[in-house]
């Protein structure tokens, strides 16, 4: 329960303080941005143009409008222009734990959103990747701060921006193979010109994009870094930069998108719910196990699929949950699982690239302005089938880490909560595959009596289901309060 | 005169000149031979 707002103490969103005019913050579940003059002023334009209440119409801009008066506590109110309230986004997530075709959605989005801006008299401030978030599979613009009237004869500011964190990554992948996300993941601000043009020499300059985008890119600012760029716009300006300039170059950049395309190799994973032994009866079992686990739960806000492949789970887990994140650390099939719901219009999963084994850490300015998976992974239920033995087996983790770590999302969840968990017994075909490659007798407590025995000390009310194969047994059960 | 926060790099806007098409590259040229006509005219003054 949020109580009365106005009697709430307000949580600035660490990830929201590089643009001073304007700052979102927090009160209870509710998601408010506050606006300093100037940013005040921008949106009251906004709201009188054309383009922007359309965006909004047909969900391409996150939900947004005037907080109420008395909705918002007195510091916050007196602080701004003016503060407005936004749509919840149901998991906050960042591109590096995004698939190539949501990276590149995601920037199509960031793209169509500033074309029609720029025919209606505005422009984005900046360009970054961390302005679109998702619905389910469904990318949604939300940096609504970053909109102001153009200014004639200006180049875009947000296009080096949008280099570094959207077009560079996409042209990694999609020129060279290379997973993107381990150089957004390690660099908040993306890839910078000068280090991508090393990987681009030779003949792969002539790459689609690469001679203008990448070498011109970096050579300019190479040679102009250090002129002001305030002396720079002014030149451009005398020259007769004008803003159909802007709008053809952001018509070249979206041609150049939709041209990077990444054909995936054929991977282990992407075979796996073909190939790991599954009859018809026990996909249907483990289905109808899901389902009557969340069922009794009244509807569940969030639902963690740890290890999601093909995602069948995820969607029958979505009949019951606003929001499903399933999580996937093949890059492969999590493109595949996204494509798939796109084409589906699912709204209710989200499909993230991320090695369980090794989740996504803070990141940015101290750590905190990018938050780690474990403090956004506050869920009502947590699904994880047919991974503990890769984390225990394939990953070393111990098996009490592993059953108290796949509890922790569950830490506010209360009653509510479910764990939905597949033990995979060591006798099965894929258990004794992962401990051929282990020195023998390494996983002594890797044995289905103790998986038992943890789970029981962990949960309460905790029902099972033999799986026809034998070698698996399924489990659901409550966290003790 | 209002200047974004973000730094959008002298370079990167000049380079949006070039990436724009003929026209923008007409930009370009026109602000490369400002400058050099601006560097010709300062010349003979520093030899002084």
């Amino acid at each position: 329960m949020d109580g009365s707002p106005a009697l709430l103490a307000a949580r600035a969103e660490p990830g929201s303080f590089r643009d001073p005019g304007n700052r979102v913050f927090y009160v209870g579940s509710r998601v408010y941005r506050g606006l300093a003059p100037r940013a005040a002023a921008n949106w009251e334009a906004l709201r009188g143009s054309a383009f922007f209440p359309g965006l909004l119409a047909a969900g391409k801009i996150c939900g947004t409008e005037p907080a109420e008066p008395g909705t918002v506590p007195a510091a916050e109110a007196g602080r701004w222009a003016a503060v407005l309230r936004h749509e919840r986004i149901p998991f906050v997530s960042y591109p590096y734990e995004w698939s190539f075709t949501m990276l590149r959605d995601a920037a199509l989005t960031h793209l169509e959103v500033l074309t029609e801006a720029l025919a209606d008299g505005f422009t984005t401030s900046d360009g970054s990747a961390y302005n679109v978030q998702w619905r389910g599979a469904e990318p949604v613009f939300v940096d609504v701060g970053s909109f102001e009237p153009a200014r004639d004869g200006e180049p875009w500011a947000g296009y080096r921006q949008f280099c570094q964190t959207l077009l560079y990554p996409l042209m990694l992948q999609a020129h060279l193979g290379l997973d993107f996300q381990p150089w957004l993941r390690a660099r908040v601000d993306g890839i910078e010109p000068g280090q991508i043009r090393r990987l681009f020499g030779g003949t792969r300059r002539f790459s689609a994009g690469a001679l203008k985008h990448i070498h011109l890119h970096d050579a300019l600012q190479t040679r102009h870094g250090a002129t002001g760029t305030g002396e720079v716009r002014a030149e451009l300006r005398a020259a007769g930069f004008s803003r159909d300039l802007v709008l053809a170059t952001v018509r070249g950049l979206e041609r150049l998108v939709r041209r990077l395309d990444w054909q995936p190799p054929a991977s282990h994973w992407s075979r796996y719910g073909r190939s790991c032994g599954y009859s018809a009866e026990d996909r249907r079992r483990k289905e109808r196990f899901v389902a009557d686990a969340l069922a009794g739960t009244g509807g569940c806000r969030l639902v963690l699929d740890l290890g999601a492949n093909d995602g069948a789970y995820a969607r029958v887990a979505a009949r019951h949950a606003e929001q499903v994140v399933a999580v996937e650390a093949d890059p492969t099939v999590a493109d595949q699982l996204y494509r798939r719901l796109r084409a589906d219009g699912e709204r209710r999963v989200l499909p993230l690239v991320m090695d369980l084994a090794d989740p996504s850490p803070g990141g940015g300015w101290r750590a905190v302005e990018r938050a780690p998976f474990a403090a956004r992974a506050r869920a009502d239920a947590v699904l994880a089938l047919a991974v503990v033995h890769h984390l225990a087996i394939g990953r070393d983790v111990p098996l009490a880490e592993v059953v108290d770590w796949l509890l922790g999302p569950l830490d506010g969840a209360g009653r509510r909560g479910r764990l939905v968990v597949e033990f995979v017994h060591p006798e099965d075909p894929m258990a004794r595959r992962l401990l051929a490659n282990k020195p023998a007798g390494q996983f002594p407590g890797y044995r289905r009596e103790e998986f038992e025995r943890l789970l029981d000390a962990r949960c309460v009310a905790v029902r099972r289901e033999e799986l026809a194969c034998g070698t698996r047994t399924l489990y659901a059960g409550t966290p003790r309060g | 005169m209002h200047l974004a926060y973000l730094d959008a790099g002298s370079g990167s806007m000049i380079v949006q000149a070039v990436v724009g098409g003929a026209a923008g590259v007409a930009v370009a040229a026109k602000l490369y031979w400002r400058r050099l006509r601006a560097r010709l005219r300062r010349q003979p003054g520093d030899r002084d």
